[in-house]
């Protein structure tokens, strides 16, 4: 009879054999011998003394309130316990096992958001802990409706993602589909929550972003309540929001608390924006290389004048500049900040002039292409822009191709794949036709706030 | 990728389908075509539009006799499976033929205009692997791309804004300052200009709302005869009758009266951008053309290889060795076949009507 509980201890400490940060404690207290068994390292040592240690030797009975009996039996539960922050007490004498909450790994603090920041509205932006952000959205939504769904994702990683709906608004056929999609995931290590978006998106080859990704509550809460399912993923600050049509990609939630004036204004900007930046340096090899033609006399000649020195065709010109600009661009992010600006700029500047007077470059091309670039990040989601990059290369090529009519193909092939794609089962390019006439009150133009109470056609929310 | 099962098409993929079918290469000619009437053609274009009305009206009454039938299906049932099946092969051939020439005239536009120190092999060969791309998607997928092409290219009419300041509004007058022959000479060389709106006999098994399928193509037709008549009307306004006659694409003409300071040829980028208008077009009918290679010789559908095959015949016709000659009396044949087909369904009708006791719906 005594033996028993040895047992069972000598297996868990085979078990967590040569993990270092497990610590093993005998404790004496009034119902006999203790061993307490912990992960160092996911528990503060503040919450270990009030959760247990004190209890332990003055009031048992607050132990017996706050822990959870475990079955020692199984052994893989009984790690997976500890290695979620839990500590177990193994009580010798009545040979019970019980398990104390105690995780409290240390977690950054809430801070302004450094990639979606805005002028107006909160400046509050999700952390890396799951608690912290679903708690954040919680504090906005008081509602009972808002649901939210724990799955455990990455056969080695084991991370907690949570699902988050209205459930009185959200498509639950929608809802259906996406743990579907979950439950399907088959792979080991998620270190982002993006990982997670490349898995579970209707189609994994195209360029573009079906998922909506942020790092804002308020922007989250405002999809939750339009009937949109949020994915959040323990260790991740970025949260998805799905399905989301191609337009909404061009929207910031600052939109909603500018006036109308200036946030259709700048949806506009942001909109058309995409189209010219993929648009305007191949533009201009078409008009070079195959229809000279279609420029005025005195514009032509402006152009020509700029270029008498490039010994390259246009082609090999824009490719040229485009590629110095990725490489100052992933320069720029990859140095240290305080390097990463001085060197960014000064490079930009040097090369752009030098290359110009070099006669190696045309300073109207130059004009271009940086017009093109800022363009390019216009897009608040930052997955976008990298797309609007991709694309702008195939409309280089094409144009260098065929010209006028190369970019045209490459259009009707950008607006094919754009109107094939779909989220969640959902058409992407919704505004095509939209869903419901009350979508278009909240698209390129965002109507005044008070037309704005409809939910989007694309979440397929429940009609009431 | 959308299915072929089931019901796909709502209303405005029906309404944007019929349009965008209807408007090809044919409307950029459409003027020349008709210059046996000279300033009189100006309302040829709402005759038109009558007799689509009238014939449309014969094809949906017909294909509402067998809501899931398409042509094929229904050629057999009515004629019999021999006659039937010569006639769908005959089907294919005409589609395959009618969309290799819409390419081909389109393709010999750019490379007069656009492209001119190319040859068109390449050019062809992206703009078919772009044609398998689209219609891989099954019709959902096209008529989708035919709404997107109706807002892209709808703005080129304003384009013509300087050609109707140009214009001389009187040469509208007199009406009707024509002979019977050059009207009929007319109606023969300018009806397949709008031909394109007879393939809801292939795609009415796929309209959800069937009951008003009718009522949604016809907006459709109107749209696309509105669009024509606008093309005559302007022409008319502009142009001697001389020019009529002698100017072959007078509609690129048209954009090349605008003026602006920075660009000076608008009909390059028209002639371009009209490349949606092609693929809206010829992509309905390869789709037309698989469906009846599915029916006709393969017993599992879904498989992608006739389209595959119907796409390198097309580039052979386009770029066969024949002389430019032959192919356009090729092209030009298989436009009067298109008329055959538009009429074709009145002659089921009639069979239809003797046989209906023994044929199953």
């Amino acid at each position: 009879m005594n033996k028993i509980p040895e047992q069972i201890v000598a297996k868990i400490k085979q078990e967590i054999d040569k993990v270092d940060d497990v610590k093993l404690k005998m404790v004496a207290t009034e119902e006999g011998d203790v061993t307490v068994i912990y992960f160092s390292s996911l528990i503060e040592k503040m919450t270990l003394q009030t959760m247990v240690t004190i209890p332990l030797a003055n009031n048992l009975k607050q132990i017996h309130q706050m822990a959870q009996y475990v079955d020692p039996k199984d052994i893989q539960g009984v790690v997976k316990k500890l290695n979620a922050g839990q500590t177990l007490l193994f009580f010798h004498e009545v040979n019970a096992l019980l398990s104390v909450d105690t995780y409290s790994a240390p977690t950054r603090a809430i801070t302004d958001t450094e990639t979606e920041s805005t002028v107006i509205g909160p400046q509050d932006a999700f952390t890396e802990s799951l608690e912290t952000n679903i708690s954040l959205v919680r504090r906005r939504i008081q509602s009972s409706m808002l649901k939210n769904e724990n799955h455990i994702v990455g056969s080695e990683t084991n991370i907690k993602i949570s699902i988050m709906y209205m459930e009185n608004i959200v498509s639950h056929s929608n809802l259906d589909d996406l743990r579907n999609r979950i439950d399907q995931v088959d792979y080991p290590l998620f270190t982002d929550i993006s990982v997670l978006k490349q898995l579970i998106e209707d189609n994994p080859l195209s360029p573009f972003p079906q998922y909506y990704m942020t790092v804002r509550p308020d922007s989250i809460c405002r999809y939750l309540l339009d009937g949109r399912i949020v994915i959040f993923m323990d260790n991740s600050q970025l949260a998805i929001v799905c399905p989301t049509s191609f337009f909404e990609m061009f929207v910031s939630i600052e939109d909603y608390y500018n006036r109308w004036t200036t946030a259709s204004l700048l949806r506009m900007l942001r909109f058309f924006g995409f189209f010219l930046t993929i648009m305007i340096t191949p533009m201009y090899i078409s008009a070079l290389t195959f229809h000279p033609e279609i420029l005025p006399y005195e514009l032509l000649l402006n152009l020509q004048e700029s270029r008498s020195k490039v010994p390259f065709p246009p082609l090999i010109e824009v490719l040229f500049i485009e590629l110095i600009i990725e490489v100052l661009r992933e320069a720029g992010s990859r140095m240290p900040a305080k390097v990463g600006q001085t060197i960014g700029i000064v490079g930009g500047i040097v090369i752009g002039t030098a290359a110009v007077e070099a006669g190696l470059l045309s300073n109207i091309l130059i004009v271009l292409v940086a017009t093109s670039a800022l363009l390019s990040f216009l897009p608040p989601i930052f997955l976008m822009s990298n797309t609007s990059r991709f694309i702008r290369y195939i409309f280089i090529l094409s144009a260098g191709l065929f010209g006028l009519f190369g970019q045209m193909l490459a259009f009707a092939w950008l607006i094919h794949h754009l109107l094939s794609l779909k989220s969640l089962g959902t058409h992407y390019m919704t505004p095509a036709i939209p869903r419901k006439p009350t979508d278009l009150l909240d698209n390129v133009i965002r109507f005044p706030t008070k037309y704005l109470k409809n939910k989007s056609g694309i979440s397929k929310a429940q009609k009431k | 990728m959308s299915t072929t099962n089931g019901k796909v098409l709502n209303r405005y993929h029906v309404i944007f389908l019929a349009q965008s079918i209807m408007v090809g290469t044919g409307i950029l000619s459409l003027p020349q075509k008709l210059s046996s009437m000279g300033y009189a053609q100006t309302f040829m274009p709402l005759l038109f539009g009558l007799l689509a009305t009238l014939t449309a009206f014969a094809m949906v009454w017909l294909c509402s006799k067998f809501p899931n039938d398409d042509l094929f299906r229904m050629n057999e049932k009515l004629l019999g499976k021999w006659v039937g099946r010569l006639i769908n092969f005959l089907i294919i051939i005409q589609f395959i033929v009618f969309s290799a020439g819409i390419i081909s005239n389109y393709m010999h536009l750019i490379q007069s205009t656009a492209l001119q120190e190319q040859t068109i092999t390449l050019p062809v060969l992206c703009f078919l692997l772009l044609l398998i791309y689209i219609v891989s998607g099954g019709i959902k997928s096209i008529a989708r791309f035919s709404v997107m092409t109706f807002f892209i290219t709808i703005w080129i009419i304003y384009f013509t804004r300087w050609a109707i300041e140009k214009g001389d509004p009187s040469h509208f007058f007199p009406l009707f300052n024509f002979t019977s022959k050059e009207f009929f000479e007319a109606i023969k060389q300018g009806y397949f200009s709008i031909l394109g709106y007879e393939l809801i006999l292939f795609y009415f098994p796929f309209i959800i709302d069937q009951k008003k399928a009718f009522r949604h193509s016809l907006i459709g037709i109107w749209i696309s005869i509105f669009l024509c008549f606008i093309t005559t009307a302007i022409s008319v306004m502009y142009y001697s009758e001389w020019q009529l006659k002698r100017v072959e694409f007078s509609v690129l003409n048209l954009f090349k009266a605008g003026e602006f300071t920075f660009i000076e040829r608008i009909d390059i980028i028209g002639i371009t951008l009209w490349v949606f208008l092609i693929l809206s077009s010829v992509t309905a009918y390869v789709w037309c053309a698989k469906r009846g290679v599915d029916t006709l010789f393969t017993k599992k559908k879904k498989q992608n290889y006739p389209l595959y095959v119907i796409t390198i015949i097309i580039f052979v016709i386009i770029r066969m060795p024949f002389s430019r000659e032959f192919q356009e009396k090729l092209f030009l044949a298989s436009n009067y076949v298109g008329y055959l087909i538009v009429i074709w369904p009145v002659f089921l009708i009639i069979i239809y009507t003797l046989r209906k006791k023994q044929v199953q719906v």
